[in-house]
This record gives structure tokens, C-alpha cells and sequence, in this order.
């Protein structure tokens, strides 16, 4: 059996509100193997955005221990977890969060910035991920002259430009139409069965949650 | 990195801010930059009139010519000492006389001091800048006068064929114009010696004797000799040093001034900056969280956001400095304290200055811009999560 490419080990997570602790995870074990395509749901208030950024190394565990793609990245600095960011990881928000004064195509070149990569490879690489998104003919647009689902298809595309082994998304349908979130599930799942990118996504939407391959529900901190 | 072009492009979205505050520091540097350029004007003025080969005898303690006075025998006896360049017309030695005359200012209300000169044969000889630009030169002896170019059209019957009173009743005609290669001789009237001696019953007398020497390396021996006779009480010095003493104190003035009013402008102008860039911080929080959670790092969107800062001062700083250079058409009459009366500078852009000025714009930008900048890397990459 191959190693999980997400393993949490009795995590806990718990934040300091004007002097009360508010305990949002509580000695969570919770597994994600490798190639799987996994929704997790919740309630609002469940801790699964804050699960979703302890896995994407945005926040740090009260306490247990977190290992993605083979890194413990739970005792990790802060310059090396943004390496290993830049390295493993593409980001799906659910605000696209793409860079408004930038084009298309430069917004997914922006992760090829931290990696040695000449310009001239850097460009063919960002144009070959938004050919993938089937939004070649706007690499020149800038983020206010697209749809909200060409601007989360750029997304993707800036997501998966360096080749990561996770994807991570925050409600990526959120602030779709069903055509267009139909469109990116499509591609969500393209990526998962054929380029084998292991995805894992939070979102609300109960349609959604059925292309994934597993579902899990997250209620009050721990695993329903 | 974080590319330029993000910065660059989102000073462009935010035009009015950007260019409110550009335009903020713009002036700082302009007033810096016209400052320098007016120091540089007064340095160059008076470095341009005088000449290393020339000694500028003057009365023992006396630090301007105005306040001398030589006895006529000594000018005879200053040209006989060895080092004296000889001409056709013997020692190359002229002995002139400085008064300062109240005269009535043009399109200004008042009066101001205007430096006249009693002027021999010789005189132009130790000139060689000298030229008439427009009339012709005066005869000797006649009540006639020389103006320097810089005075015409400042003062009341400075003008071609106008003329004025050298003294109550004593008229005297403008018949041409000169010019001195841009030196302070040109905001000064240029009158017969024994004319201006008689109007001014300064008889025997001159203020000072410049005399051309066989070369620059003669001066040593030839002060050692007018000041080794302690019966003649005179001193010599270098004309380019005696000129320089005069520019040292207005210009280090206007420097001073200048940098004090630019300083303080500074501040003003640094707050501004430091306000936009909180703004522009405070706004653009997903953006930046975005890309720390992309993997830039915390100094990555430090450098970056005082980068914006510094490119938004330095276009500050670019139009300062460009808006300086229109000084240079103009014209700057001011008191040289040195002489009491007045002199017309002009601005002097350089190259020196004008880097300066935009250096100092782009200071002002990341000393502004610090703050904002630490603010920006603080944020944290789970921002970016936030709807």
C-alpha cells in the first residue's frame, strides 16, 4: 500500500478569541490517499476551511502532526513551508483570487516565478496549462474582462502550471453559475482521472461533492 | 520576485492617488532641485569672474574691493614688482574704483544697490571674456557708461541712449552693452575711472588694482612681495579665490535654506506616501495573501511593496526634477552680501543636481514606504482563504 499523500495524526486546532478558546478541531486523524478526488463537506463552523488550510500549510496545528506529499509540514519554518507551497501545492479559491492588474496568462506564470525557469518556458508552460483550461484565445485578457467561470478556469490553470502533486480548493463553485461550475467540475475531474492529481476540496454544494470520489462530512470538529 | 509590471500597473489603476502623491513629492524635489541649481548659479557666477593669473590687491583687512582703498603711487609701484605681465602699454596693472549706487527697480517698487566701476584702458586687457553685445564702448573721459547685460531692462534708465545721475546732476549715458561670459561683472556699470572719481570725490584713490600675472604659478612670489612691505599695508590674493569667498557664504545660504524647506517639505511629503501605501496595502490584503499563499515570501512582498513605493516617488522625483529644469530660463536678482549690492544669478541645472534631487525622491519613497511594506509582508497566507 502506497504511503497517504495526506495524513493527520491527532490534530487539533483550537484559536484564542478575547480570552476564551475556541477548539475548532479536536485530535483529528483524518487520511487522504494518493490519486483521490475528495470532497469534504460540513456545516459552516465545522472546521473544514480550517482543516483545508492546516493541510495547505496556511495555519499551523495546535497541536499533532501533519504529513502532505511525504513532508511533515507541521515543524516547518516559515520560508521553507512557502517553498514547499511553491513546490506542491496548487491553490482553487473560491474568489478566483486572480491578480486583477495582470493578464490571464500572467497570472498563471506567477508560481513558475519561484522556480528557475527561463521567461521564454515559462510563458509556453503558462500558455500549454491554460490550453488544458480551454482558455488559450484569452491569455491576453486581464481577470475583468472574463466570466467568473473563465476567471476560475485561470485559476486552475495558474494552479496546476508547476506540475503540483495536490491541488487544494476552497469552494470553487461558490461563485458559479451551475453551467459554469458544471464546466469546472468537469475539469476538476479531467485532472484528477488523467493528469492523476490527487484534489481535495471543500465546498457546500452537494452536486459537487458527487464527482468527487469520496465524500466526507465534517460536523463540530471531527469526522461525521 | 514578484514581477515590476504588478507594481507598475496597479500605480496605474489607482491614477489619482498615484498621481496626487507623485505629485506631492514632485514638488519637494522641485524646490530642492531649484535650490541646488540657485546655489550652483551664484558658485558659477562668481567662480566665473575671476581668474587664477590675476592678483586682486586690496587694502590690508579689507574683504571686499568696496571697502579698500589704495593710494594712486601704489599702483604705479605694484606694477614695477617682478611677475607683472607687460603689454605694449607697459604693466599690465589696473587700479578701479567700486561704488554702489541706489538706483530705481523696473516692474518692482524700490530701490536697489547696483555695483559701478571705475574703469581704465587696462581694464578690459584683464577681461579677455569681455564683449560688447550691443552699442559701443564708451569715450574716455566722458560721461558715459558701459551696462552689463544682465541689468538691462532692471533698472530705470538702463536701457540704450537712457542715462541716469552718477551723482545729483551729474548724468551720465548708457551707450552699449556687455557681456563677460556669464560672470558677476555682468550685473555691474561700467563707468570712466576719473569720471566715477570725480562724481564720487574719490580723487588719488583707488579701491583695488588687479594685475595680470606671467602666469598662475607667479602669485606666490608676487603676494610675498606686495605683502612682505609692511609700509604698503596690502594684502593679494588669487581674483578666482577673492570671488570664490563671496559665492562661499550666499551659496551655502541658499543651499542651507533650501535644504531646510526641503526637509521639512520631506516630511509632509513622506506621510503622504506612507498614507497611500497603507491604502493600497489595506485593499489589496487578498492580493497579497494570494501570493503568499502561491509560496512568495514574506520578504518577496516586502520588496515588492517598497519597490511600488520607490517607483511612485521616483515619478514624483522625474517630474520635480524635469519642471527644475524650466527654472533655468529664469532670472534671479539678489543683494550679494558681499558687495551689497545686486546680482543677477540664473538657475543652474546639472546633471549633479538633478540625480540628486531624484535620488533624494526615491529616499523619501522607501522611507515611506517601510512601514507599509512590513505591514504588507505580515499578512498572512490564510487571507487569501477568506471570501
Amino acid at each position: 500500500m502506497t504511503a497517504p499523500m495526506i495524513n493527520l495524526r491527532q490534530v487539533s486546532k483550537s484559536y484564542d478569541r478575547g480570552g476564551e478558546t475556541l477548539k475548532v478541531l479536536q485530535a483529528l486523524d483524518f487520511e487522504v490517499a494518493s490519486g483521490s478526488f475528495e470532497a469534504l463537506m460540513g456545516p459552516s463552523g465545522s472546521g473544514k476551511s480550517t482543516l483545508l488550510n492546516l493541510i495547505a500549510g496556511l495555519d499551523r496545528p495546535t497541536a499533532g502532526t501533519i504529513e502532505v506529499a511525504g513532508t511533515r509540514i507541521d515543524t516547518l519554518g516559515e520560508g521553507a513551508l512557502a517553498k514547499w507551497r511553491a513546490n506542491t501545492l496548487g491553490f482553487i479559491f473560491q474568489a478566483y483570487n486572480l491578480i486583477p492588474v495582470l493578464t490571464a496568462v500572467e497570472n498563471v506564470e506567477l508560481p513558475l516565478l519561484l522556480a528557475p525557469v527561463a521567461s521564454r518556458e515559462r510563458r509556453r508552460r503558462a500558455e500549454t496549462a491554460l490550453r488544458v483550461v480551454g482558455l488559450e484565445d484569452r491569455s491576453l485578457h486581464y481577470p475583468r474582462q472574463l466570466s467568473g467561470g473563465q476567471e476560475q478556469r485561470v485559476a486552475i490553470a495558474r494552479a496546476i502550471v508547476n506540475d503540483p502533486t495536490l491541488l487544494v480548493a476552497d469552494e470553487p463553485t461558490g461563485d458559479l453559475d451551475r453551467a459554469s461550475a458544471d464546466d469546472v467540475l468537469r475539469l476538476l475531474e479531467t485532472l484528477n482521472k488523467e493528469l492523476k492529481k490527487t484534489i481535495i476540496m471543500v465546498t457546500h454544494d452537494p452536486v459537487a461533492a458527487e464527482r468527487a470520489t469520496v465524500v466526507r462530512r465534517l460536523d463540530k470538529g471531527s469526522l461525521a | 520576485m514578484i514581477p515590476v509590471r504588478y507594481n507598475v500597473r496597479s500605480l496605474a489603476v489607482r491614477k489619482t492617488t498615484t498621481i496626487a502623491t507623485a505629485a506631492g513629492i514632485g514638488l519637494v524635489v522641485f524646490v530642492l532641485a531649484s535650490s541646488l541649481m540657485l546655489a550652483a548659479g551664484v558658485r558659477k557666477t562668481l567662480g566665473l569672474s575671476g581668474r587664477r593669473d590675476v592678483a586682486l590687491v586690496m587694502r590690508k583687512g579689507s574683504d571686499a574691493e568696496l571697502g579698500s582703498s589704495i593710494e594712486d603711487p601704489q599702483v604705479g609701484l605694484l606694477g614695477s614688482l617682478s611677475g607683472v605681465r607687460r603689454g605694449p602699454r607697459g604693466a599690465l596693472v589696473s587700479g578701479e574704483v567700486i561704488v554702489v549706487a541706489a538706483m530705481e527697480k523696473l516692474g518692482a517698487s524700490g530701490v536697489s544697490n547696483v555695483q559701478l566701476r571705475g574703469m581704465t584702458e587696462q581694464s578690459h586687457e584683464l577681461r579677455p571674456q569681455f564683449k560688447l553685445v550691443s552699442g559701443r564702448l564708451p569715450r574716455a573721459g566722458a560721461d558715459e557708461v558701459l551696462v552689463g547685460q544682465r541689468l538691462r531692462g532692471r533698472f530705470r534708465g538702463l536701457d540704450l541712449d537712457g542715462s541716469f545721475d552718477l551723482r545729483k546732476n551729474r548724468p551720465v549715458k548708457v551707450v552699449g552693452f556687455f557681456s563677460d561670459g556669464g560672470s558677476s561683472y555682468e550685473s555691474e556699470v561700467w563707468v570712466d575711472l576719473d569720471v566715477l572719481r570725480t562724481s564720487y570725490r574719490r580723487e588719488g584713490f583707488v579701491s583695488s588694482v588687479r594685475v595680470q600675472l606671467e602666469s598662475e604659478g607667479k602669485f606666490d612670489g608676487f603676494q610675498a612681495l606686495v605683502e612682505r612691505d609692511k609700509r604698503l599695508g596690502l594684502q593679494a590674493m588669487r581674483e578666482a579665490t577673492y570671488f570664490e569667498k563671496q559665492s562661499e557664504g550666499t551659496s551655502l545660504f541658499i543651499t542651507v535654506m533650501g535644504s531646510v524647506v526641503s526637509v521639512f517639505f520631506a516630511l509632509g511629503a513622506m506621510i503622504g506616501a506612507m498614507i497611500t501605501m497603507y491604502a493600497a496595502v489595506a485593499s489589496r490584503q487578498r492580493e497579497i495573501g494570494t501570493l503568499r499563499a502561491l509560496g512568495f515570501s514574506r520578504s518577496a512582498v516586502l520588496g515588492s511593496f517598497l519597490l511600488e513605493s520607490v517607483l511612485l516617488a521616483t515619478a514624483g522625483g522625474v517630474m520635480g526634477a524635469a519642471a527644475s529644469v524650466a527654472m533655468g530660463t529664469v532670472h534671479f536678482s539678489m543683494i550679494n552680501y558681499a558687495s551689497w549690492s545686486e546680482v543677477v544669478f540664473r538657475f543652474e541645472p546639472t546633471a549633479a543636481i538633478l540625480g540628486q534631487s531624484v535620488g533624494f525622491a526615491a529616499v523619501m519613497g522607501l522611507v515611506g514606504g517601510l512601514l507599509p511594506a512590513v505591514r504588507a509582508a505580515r499578512i498572512a497566507p490564510a487571507v487569501a482563504m477568506r471570501g
